[in-house]
């Protein structure tokens, strides 16, 4: 009796809390359906009474800024970073974790120690080195700089050295090449890992704020970006502003939702959201 | 035949030539040594110039910028201490908050109970949003007109509305609020995985000696749980040194600079003011201070490459 009483208060507890993290999520979407004269009429509408697509059509043909433009930046840029940020990191992990060779340990804790330079140190002089390669305001701006980290090579070279060895020693008595182990038995071992790192860097690339607002500007700003200088345009137009976003949030939730395994744990392998 | 290639079982396989690792490793390290080492020196050089985009000369200055944030009266060293101290108080407020409401809801969802799964993707998921959707969504909630938080505190609790982004102090509320919403799942989801660990049998053990379910929590699993709490710490006092999104969208980092973080500050001062010298000394300072904690995450990250190596 006393048991089941504290779980419907555990319940009751968890059920507050998750209202209060959804309210401003409905609070965005509620007033992105409100016109103009609504969102900001006392006493306040719960419910958007009169409800219009009018602030969504105004920012999607908005004059100040192509919302279709950055969307499409994000997901070229985010999609082509998280392609080879993969590539590169695999390539690299596979030699750290299964061959033998002189310099292993030292390169592998000269990458390691990179995760102890703080983004802001490098902000300024890769900026400078972005003007020098002419690179801003293009794609490469975006793709290149963080392809190549610690983080991804250090998860996938411990996945690597979590799986048995067995397979890939009876194949090298077989004579297959390197390339041959890496992608016929390390790289369908993996996918878990892989995909993991995937959507993790995905996500880390589309939402990356600091240095698209930097480097990016605009029709070739990305999505966050974006949606920023909207804010400045728009100050107190909170309908076309929740409209914009919520066209940027949308997607995400969506995607969360369909990822949302592999989301967390590269999250919690990483422990940095930048 | 194949000679090359043998099998060593501990430390791993010869392949081809002794070339062949460097082959894999060096698509990684041409862009690792361009773009995140390179930088790191080229920064030093910088910050001891005096580099202007619109100049062809580059003056050689010396630790000149270094100095100017030590000597009294300029710009630099008002602002870069000031916006450092606002830093600072960001972390001291937002780092227990985001650390021990993590754990408490880790608690709260780690028990079997209806809609467990829910639950944890509910408080999980702002953590997909990108700052500046969680900073315009905060700004909105906290308006000075017809903000919900104004509308609930005058219409249903029938007090006074406050100026939430324009007054001194207050301004913090929402940037620590929406911080929190965004950033506390991601805690808890570290915790959750850890809480997983502790064996049940500890608390059957409480159980049977009566133990209730707070004394259960405070005896087992938070001690249990200390070396997680560490990780946990560093990496939340990391991100919230952090700080810029929040500050620039949701306060502008108003009024009067008091919500300014001091990356907020160094990048006004590069992209701004055009003193990218400056704001790269300012950047080496900063990152010092940072220092202490990122060779505490990085002591743990190494002992976990360790643990699993042998």
């Amino acid at each position: 009796m006393k048991k089941s009483a504290r779980q419907l208060l555990r319940f009751s507890v968890l059920i507050f809390f998750a209202l209060v993290f959804l309210l401003p999520i409905y609070w965005m979407l509620n007033t992105s359906f409100k016109p103009e004269s609504d969102t900001l009429a006392r006493p306040v509408q719960w419910w958007p009474y009169r409800p219009t697509l009018g602030n969504f059509l105004e920012v999607l043909t908005s004059p100040d800024g192509n919302l279709l433009r950055w969307l499409w930046n994000s997901v070229f840029t985010a999609t082509m970073y998280a392609g080879f940020h993969l590539l590169f990191c695999a390539l690299a992990a596979f030699p750290l974790a299964r061959m033998k060779f002189r310099g292993r340990e030292l390169w592998f804790w000269f990458i390691l120690s990179s995760m102890m330079i703080p983004g802001v140190v490098t902000l300024i002089p890769s900026y400078i080195l972005m003007i020098r390669l002419e690179w801003i305001d293009t794609y490469n701006a975006m793709i290149w700089p963080g392809v190549s980290d610690a983080f991804g090579v250090f998860l996938l070279r411990q996945f690597f050295l979590g799986i048995p060895r067995e397979l890939e020693e009876a194949a090298v008595m077989d004579g297959a090449s390197s390339l041959k182990v890496f992608l016929r038995i390390l790289v369908p071992m993996s996918v878990p890992a892989l995909v993991t790192l995937l959507v993790f860097s995905f996500m880390a690339c589309w939402n990356n704020y600091t240095w698209p607002l930097f480097v990016m500007h605009g029709d070739m700003q990305t999505l966050p970006v974006g949606i920023s200088s909207f804010s400045s345009r728009y100050n107190t137009d909170y309908g076309k502003l929740m409209a914009a976003t919520a066209l940027t949030a949308i997607p995400v939730i969506i995607a969360y939702v369909l990822a949302q395994r592999h989301l967390e744990r590269g999250m919690s392998l990483s422990g940095s959201k930048e | 035949m194949r000679r090359e290639q043998r099998v060593n079982r501990k430390a791993g396989v010869n392949f081809e030539r002794s070339w062949t690792p460097w082959l894999y490793l060096l698509p990684h390290a041409l862009f690792f040594l361009g773009f995140i080492i390179f930088p790191l020196f080229f920064g030093v050089y910088i910050s001891m110039v005096r580099w202007d985009p619109l100049r062809d000369t580059i003056p050689f200055v010396g630790a000149e910028h270094y100095w100017e944030l030590f000597s009294k009266g300029t710009p630099q060293n008002e602002f870069f201490w000031k916006t450092l101290a606002n830093t600072l108080g960001f972390v001291a407020v937002s780092v227990p908050l985001l650390v021990g409401s993590a754990l408490g809801l880790a608690n709260l969802v780690y028990k079997p109970i209806r809609g467990r799964n829910f639950f944890r993707a509910v408080f999980f998921l702002p953590g997909v949003l990108s700052v500046s959707v969680i900073s315009i969504l905060w700004r909105w909630m906290f308006a000075n007109q017809a903000g919900l938080i104004n509308v609930v505190l005058t219409e249903v609790l029938g007090g006074t509305a406050v100026a939430w982004l324009t007054t001194e102090g207050a301004a913090w509320v929402p940037i620590v609020l929406g911080t929190l919403w965004w950033s506390v799942g991601f805690n808890m989801t570290i915790y959750l995985a850890a809480i997983g660990n502790i064996s049940r049998s500890l608390y059957e053990a409480a159980e049977m000696d009566g133990a209730g379910s707070w004394a259960q929590f405070t005896k087992i699993t938070v001690p249990m749980l200390s070396q997680t709490t560490l990780f946990v710490t560093v990496t939340t006092v990391l991100g919230s040194f952090q700080l810029f999104g929040q500050s620039l969208l949701i306060t502008g980092g108003g009024p009067t600079r008091s919500t300014q973080s001091v990356i907020m500050y160094i990048t006004e001062e590069a992209f701004g003011n055009n003193q990218y010298s400056s704001a790269a000394a300012m950047a080496f300072v900063f990152g010092l201070i940072m220092l202490v904690f990122t060779a505490v995450q990085f002591w743990l990250n190494a002992r976990d490459a360790k643990r699993v190596r042998l």
